[in-house]
């Protein structure tokens, strides 16, 4: 079963609230969507995007079996991030996944 | 729950050595190569794949956490290797090693590093070889591809390391398997000349490198490489 956009969204949001209450941080524990992933104004540093990125492969992985790199050559040569925030994110991996299908 | 190894390149040689002795050890383990394999265990998972395939190598690390748990050890142990002076190097021969012995390597690398990482613990292990500080001449490009391996090695060591992974390599001397079966034996004694210790390797030399890196107090011990026959 291909995942909706809701359900992209909620590993997203679950993967930073958990990261929030690991790393003691209040306001990644209550990311939404406009929550900057990068950036001087973003809770994560560059270490804790690279560690999220993981997470939500395995996260898609463990609970749709899409085993995609979202880290790729198509994410890393955009003039925009797909990582400058977690709604634009969210559009990314569902690219990501309706490519793969493909 | 048993550990769980991935060990590259377990159809033959060093690599199905290394597979049977840690399923011995009561590990589950998880080995590739391009063919079948005929390793028989209950512990044992055999993928079949080109691990310079990166979609073929990202499936396999996860399909393994699906049916076995998430990777503890990896050793990347295959590689390929053809002698050849350099002037009559064929440029595709360049690129097919380095694509098995260094992009292989890291793709299972990264792949199985996330899952570590989850863990908070996990060992990898890097074959490297003693052609790299020998310099051996014949092995230009197999030799670089082992450099690059070792420097891959000490920067994946300072990376994960603050994850409680550690990265280590062991640089063999020649050991009889099909690696070195196309090599003059002129060119193997020169070489086994030039050891401390002079005489081929086994694959026991190499297990042994592997038990101390995965023992519990390595813990410390990240970023080297060990080489055998006493080479430095």
């Amino acid at each position: 079963m291909q995942p909706d956009r809701n359900a992209i969204a909620t590993i997203v949001l679950n993967t930073l609230h958990e990261m929030g209450e690991d790393l003691d941080r209040p306001e990644l524990a209550s990311a939404d969507e406009s929550t900057r992933l990068f950036g001087a104004r973003s809770p994560l540093d560059s270490m804790n995007l690279v560690n999220f990125i993981a997470d939500v492969e395995e996260r898609l992985s463990d609970d749709f079996r899409i085993d995609i790199t979202l880290a790729n050559q198509s994410a890393m040569s955009r003039t925009h991030s797909p990582f400058r925030r977690a709604s634009s994110c969210i559009d990314y991996i569902m690219e990501c996944i309706t490519e793969h299908k493909t | 729950m048993s550990p769980v190894a991935l060990i590259t390149g377990t159809r033959k040689g060093i690599g199905r050595a290394l597979a049977e002795h840690l399923l011995a050890q009561g590990w589950q383990v998880a080995g590739c190569s391009r063919r079948a394999a005929d390793i028989e265990s209950e512990n044992y998972r055999h993928f079949t794949l080109d691990i310079s395939d990166e979609t073929a190598v990202i499936q396999m690390v996860r399909q393994i956490k699906r049916e076995l748990g998430p990777v503890y050890a990896l050793v990347n142990n295959a590689g390929t290797a053809a002698m050849n002076h350099l002037l009559s190097t064929p440029v595709e021969t360049c690129r097919s090693i380095f694509e098995t012995n260094l992009t292989g390597s890291f793709l299972c690398l990264r792949e199985c590093a996330k899952q570590m990482s989850r863990q908070k613990k996990g060992r990898i292990i890097n074959l490297s070889s003693v052609a790299s500080p020998l310099n051996l001449e014949g092995e230009a490009i197999y030799a670089a591809s082992k450099a690059a391996i070792e420097s891959l090695t000490r920067t994946a060591a300072k990376e994960l390391g603050p994850h409680g992974i550690t990265v280590n390599a062991i640089g063999p001397t020649p050991v009889d398997t099909d690696l070195i079966r196309t090599v003059p034996k002129e060119a193997i004694t020169a070489l086994i000349e030039r050891q401390a210790i002079q005489r081929l390797g086994t694959t026991a030399d190499i297990i042994n490198c592997v038990d101390f890196f995965l023992r519990e107090e390595s813990s410390f011990i990240s970023g080297q490489t060990l080489y055998l026959g006493g080479i430095a």
